[in-house]
């Protein structure tokens, strides 16, 4: 750019006497400003291109610090609780578990994104050991826990790392939706329902000898077709190696006391384990299981008077 | 949770004898167990977990600020750890404890963890953030050079100053002064030298840092094998023995529970409640 020089004023002569060659300059100078800023107004106030929104839907967006959670759930599995599955896999079923559903539309997911996570993981649980349920997961759950031989699907490696998170992806995404992602109502397939119904399928296919099953007595129906268990773990039963199934219909301590396995809805599941080739039995108020609800509640009548 | 095996070198007779001096110095270990692999990994995610799901607070905790003050112990000498290296971990990791919540136990983890059925009944130091990170894990440096020794750590009769143990000492000392209300304490009579360890974790490192003008009562339980008078937790045992004669005990043995009269001991372990108690009594601090 050429130097603009600027000669000496006296205060007598007229502003910036510049020299011809100084207006141009300063001319030169002034129009790149101006284009500059005209550049500058055009591109502020142009609309901006869209960046990608993530898709929002009604229910809670995926559990925070997920991979973190899962990976370190993983290794506490393979290593302290169960070891014998080898905690070398576990970046593997990392990648597996995210490779499921990130950038994917989560009302789009299909069981077979969920393949290459099940086929790293094999794991069997020993004959006469499953332990379904349905509408009871947290009695289920302490049952399993202090009972210590038994297994809930979420006692298994897959169900145990996903038990109580929420996860989801977004095609515009290479992360989590961390804001929202679809309630069991707003798509038929979404990641979650499609993550459960797989391990879950695959839960009831491996299971052998006697199976139990625990239900929840106070409900109406306590063995419900269109639950879980009731839709996919008992027609996944393999008759050539399951030959009975005990359902342990639980009630409420507090509530009221019904014959549920001879109600109508306890026939129902009957009939259809015994169509499959499958020996029923049926418990109400399994007594082992009923000493773990009289851990909360140690004044009730029906405690004192069980024991 | 075996510590990792060596397997078995097989050497020529001659050879074995004259590495023998030498093998012996390069493997003598320390008696414990080595450090868990995936330290970091088992950390962190137990550390996003409890602040994700678990805590009665919001998150506010920095789960890589907690490991970066974890670990510098990582980098000492294996027996030079003390409980205060453990200072900035707790700092930033600890949180206050629900009133009526706090439960002490010696020699009974499992059923600890059981019935406080992960910290809603109870909040046992090991459902507290920085009682859990650590939990059934193991760590320490290697003897002569950087980075974890995962054949074997120092228990305390390799040296007093370990890192596991200074880890739960300077952990229970905080759970401790964080405390209040009813103070619960639940001892296993079944163990053989005694339901109160004189030299334990709970003698030396809880009861000295109870807060006296914040604990109200102290109830302490006594478990046996199946007997015993706690009821909740015993039903938690019939739960594996249902048909054992002692869980099927008298009503008057259970209202007398429901009164809230105090717990029976056996005469062995009589003698050491009174020690306990009065260590109580003198040991709490203001």
């Amino acid at each position: 750019m050429a130097r603009c020089e600027f000669s000496q004023l006296s205060r007598d002569e007229p502003c910036c006497p510049l020299s011809r060659r100084g207006r141009l300059c300063l001319g030169l100078a002034l129009l790149v400003l101006i284009l500059s800023a005209a550049v500058l107004l055009v591109a502020l106030t142009r609309s901006p291109t869209p960046t990608p929104e993530a898709l929002a839907w009604n229910g809670t967006g995926s559990t925070r610090n997920l991979f973190a959670i899962v990976l370190g759930r993983c290794y506490t599995y393979t290593q302290l609780l169960r070891p014998g599955l080898g905690s070398e896999a576990c970046p593997k079923i990392l990648d597996a578990f995210k490779s499921a559903f990130i950038s994917k539309n989560p009302c789009d997911i299909m069981k077979e994104d969920y393949q290459p996570l099940v086929d790293l993981v094999n794991q069997t649980v020993p004959c006469n050991k499953s332990l379904f349920w349905s509408k009871s997961k947290e009695l289920a759950h302490q049952y399993s826990w202090v009972q210590g031989g038994m297994f809930t699907l979420e006692d298994t490696l897959l169900g145990y790392l996903a038990d109580d998170l929420t996860w989801c992806g977004d095609p515009s995404s290479v992360e989590p939706n961390y804001q929202s992602c679809p309630r069991w109502n707003e798509c038929l397939n979404h990641t979650g329902s499609v993550f459960w119904k797989v391990i879950s399928q695959k839960f009831a296919e491996s299971a052998c000898g006697v199976v139990q099953v625990m239900l929840n007595g106070s409900l109406s129906k306590p063995f419900h077709k269109s639950s879980t268990f009731g839709s996919v773990e008992l027609f996944s039963l393999d008759p050539r190696k399951v030959h009975t199934l005990q359902a342990w219909v639980m009630h409420d301590i507090r509530g009221n006391y019904s014959d549920s396995c001879s109600g109508p809805s306890i026939r129902e599941l009957e009939s259809i384990v015994n169509k499959r080739n499958i020996t029923f039995t049926c418990q109400n108020n399994y007594r082992p299981a009923r000493l773990v609800q009289c851990v909360k509640n140690i004044e009730h009548s029906s405690c004192a008077s069980k024991i | 949770m075996a510590s990792p095996g060596r397997a078995p070198w097989r050497l020529p007779l001659l050879a074995l004898l004259l590495l023998l001096p030498l093998g012996r110095a390069a493997d003598a270990g320390w008696g414990g167990e080595g450090s868990s692999p995936r330290l970091q990994s088992i950390f962190l995610g137990r550390c996003a977990e409890y602040i994700t799901l678990l805590s009665p607070q919001p998150g506010d905790k920095n789960c890589t600020a907690i490991w970066e003050a974890f670990r510098v112990v990582l980098d000492k000498d294996p027996c030079s750890v003390l409980p205060s290296d453990y200072d900035l971990f707790i700092n930033l990791s600890r949180h206050p404890i629900p009133r009526d919540k706090s439960l002490f136990w010696e020699n009974n983890h499992l059923l600890v963890a059981g019935y406080s059925e992960n910290t809603r009944r109870f909040m046992p130091l090991c459902d507290v953030l920085y009682g859990r990170v650590g939990d059934f894990l193991s760590w320490c440096r290697q003897k002569n050079a950087s980075g974890l020794d995962y054949q074997s750590c120092p228990t305390s009769e390799d040296c007093e100053n370990n890192a596991v143990d200074s880890y739960w000492k300077r952990a229970s000392m905080q759970y401790s002064r964080d405390s209040s209300g009813v103070i619960y304490v639940m001892l296993n009579g079944s163990e053989p030298k005694g339901a109160y360890p004189i030299k334990g974790f709970f003698a030396d490192f809880e009861i000295p840092y109870l807060q006296k003008d914040k604990v109200t009562q102290i109830e302490i339980w006594v478990m046996h094998e199946i007997g015993g008078p706690n009821v909740p937790v015993k039903l938690l045992m019939c739960v594996d023995h249902s048909t054992h004669p002692d869980c099927a005990f008298a009503s008057s043995a259970m209202a007398a529970a429901e009164r809230g009269a105090p717990p029976r001991s056996t005469a062995h372990s009589s003698t050491l409640l009174a020690a306990l108690l009065v260590a109580l009594a003198s040991g709490s601090q203001m």
